[in-house]
């Protein structure tokens, strides 16, 4: 955590390791490890941090088709070992994102999974259409489950929304589609079942938690929104065992996320069965934490003596 | 008067050079830590943490008081008030932390012969810098400095050494003018005193009654005010979103880590 032995980026390896090379949907990640949506932003704060051309792929805030303001403060509560945000999604929109955000992703030479979402379905549908317009993208990464809007996570409660959804984005585009699935149902198993029937090519879990902080002074829930998503350290064996469960039920690539906050975190998510890993609120305590992690894969390869990171995607299963 | 092109911020080891209990409330570090010493303004803050991972998870922003390029050193002063500040005040001398930063635009010029400060309590800390740095500039500085009780007025020598007048204000009486301390800049306002030293912007900190003074006193035309805003943040580089602020026209939020901390006075709505 205190950097000690990087003075500027903290890279210690320089040259991309081969064996950490992931195929996921159809497009080639050169290691598994990216941010988790709304975690990472790609401007030139982070330049004497981190390079996020170490990434094995770049994940946006999600956009919605219309600007959007977020929602009211206090958007952030600490819980123990993790937080609450209750951010809510502020967003330029897909046009704004497309002119001015998009061209800056596509420098890192970094596969692009641009995150979407929508108020209705024909907007879910047209967002899809207009990014892939752009020849950006290398995925799609369909945002079913934002627990603080008020018509957020229902996409990914309810099976016959998400079977709606996912169906209509497919039908819209070609590009390879990750349909992002909330924790808060009864079987997660059986709704990355129906998100791989209706045509998701891949499937990113898990979203926060529903949550509350109650502030004892005003006696009133402290968030503005009143609700918040939990994520950090304290969801990780709840995320771990969602894409244990995912894993089992389908047979698209599970991009796995929750909790992540070191390379030990991030490898039982695979060894759970996640081909790609996101890490998620980590980034705000250790903006390099994403580069740490793709470092300690490639040295538990070696430890290992393991050819390829691919080798022990789901190997809890075997 | 701001200017994003600023050194970017790095993470980095930072040694307690010193640490001084200034009473039970509050704790006074110098932090030994080239990056943000050499290169840090007047505004900017740091995120800190002293502890090892897990629980509390995020680290903590704090004003950075003052800096000292050629020792290699700031200052933070902290109030305990939860579980990470209990935990940041039994640092000792020698102990390492984390250290991000510098954080947020600052100031980078001025256009004023004579600022004042109108702060309260612990907010004294976000104001020193801009204090120091405007008198080296020979901008006259007036602060009206205010706290519950004479103990509390955080920050006190550090204000007197970097102002050119200091009036004094508690709500108990036991420092200075027993009340607020705006009755005190309303008397210098609309007496002698800003006749012949007018003062031509107004810096205020520690309080959301003071800040909506200053956003008046700003609209009215009387000086150009400025902000210094605080909120809850997670990375305090504009990745968390979390530390929004509304703004005053009405079209979203502002985020304190990136368009403040500092915030002219209207531009922002307060609450």
């Amino acid at each position: 955590m205190t950097d000690r032995e990087h003075p500027n980026t903290g890279e210690s390896r320089s040259t991309p390791d081969p064996r950490l090379r992931v195929r996921l949907a159809g497009i080639t990640l050169p290691n598994p490890v990216m941010p988790a949506s709304g975690t990472f932003e790609y401007g030139d704060i982070h330049r004497d941090i981190m390079d996020p051309g170490r990434l094995g792929a770049i994940v946006n805030k999600t956009i919605f088709l219309e600007e959007r303001p977020g929602n009211p403060p206090p958007r952030l509560a600490e819980t123990p070992c993790g937080m609450l945000n209750a951010i809510g999604i502020p967003s330029k929109g897909t046009d704004e994102f497309i002119t001015h955000i998009l061209p800056g992703l596509a420098q890192y030479g970094v596969p692009l999974i641009i995150s979407i979402a929508g108020n209705s379905v024909e907007e879910f549908c047209e967002v899809a259409r207009r990014i892939e317009e752009t020849g950006r993208a290398d995925m799609l990464e369909v945002n079913l489950s934002c627990p603080n809007l008020s018509r957020g996570i229902e996409w990914a409660q309810d099976e016959k929304q998400l079977v709606h959804v996912v169906s209509a984005v497919r039908k819209a585009v070609k590009l390879p589609l990750a349909a992002k699935l909330s924790p808060a149902v009864a079987d997660i198993g059986l709704m990355g079942k129906r998100a791989e029937e209706a045509g998701a090519d891949a499937v990113s879990l898990v979203n926060t938690f529903k949550g509350m902080v109650i502030d004892l002074d005003r006696k009133k829930p402290t968030l503005g929104n009143l609700t918040g998503g939990l994520s950090g350290p304290a969801i990780h064996p709840l995320a771990v065992w969602a894409v244990y469960s995912v894993y089992e039920n389908v047979s698209i690539p599970v991009i796995g996320m929750g909790g992540v906050n070191s390379t030990e975190t991030a490898l039982e998510l695979i060894l759970a069965g996640a081909a790609g890993v996101g890490v998620g609120m980590y980034n705000f305590v250790n903006p390099r934490i994403m580069v740490r992690i793709i470092d300690g894969l490639s040295d538990y390869l070696d430890k290992q003596n393991i050819g390829s990171i691919e080798e022990i995607v789901g190997a809890a299963h075997r | 008067m701001r200017k994003s092109d600023l050194p970017h911020p790095r993470i980095a080891e930072a040694e307690v050079a010193d640490v001084r209990q200034v009473n039970q409330q509050y704790i006074d570090i110098l932090l030994q830590q080239e990056t943000v010493a050499r290169n840090a303004i007047p505004g900017q803050f740091v995120m800190v943490r002293s502890w090892p991972d897990g629980d509390p998870i995020l680290l903590r922003p704090f004003d950075i008081v003052h800096t000292d390029p050629d020792a290699g050193t700031f200052r933070i002063v902290i109030k305990v008030s939860g579980k990470g500040t209990a935990l940041l005040s039994s640092l000792k001398k020698g102990d390492k932390i984390t250290v991000t930063g510098p954080l947020g635009r600052g100031i980078l010029s001025l256009d004023a012969k004579r600022i004042g400060l109108l702060v309260r309590g612990v907010g004294a800390a976000a104001v020193v810098f801009t204090a120091e740095w405007a008198r080296a500039r020979g901008i006259e500085v007036i602060t009206f400095f205010s706290a519950a009780t004479g103990g509390r007025l955080v920050c006190r020598d550090y204000l007197e050494a970097a102002s050119d007048r200091l009036f004094i204000a508690t709500d108990d009486g036991t420092a200075g003018h027993h009340g607020d301390a705006r009755d005190l800049l309303d008397r210098y306002l609309k007496g002698p005193a800003q006749q012949e030293h007018p003062i031509d912007a107004l810096f205020t900190c520690g309080s959301r009654r003071f800040a909506r003074t200053v956003q008046e006193l700003s609209l009215q035309g009387s000086v150009q005010g400025y902000i210094f805003l605080e909120e809850y943040m997670a990375c305090g580089m504009g990745d968390c979103h979390g530390c929004a602020v509304r703004r005053a026209d009405g079209d979203g939020y502002m985020l304190v880590c990136q368009e403040g901390p500092i915030f002219d006075a209207g531009e922002v709505q307060l609450d």
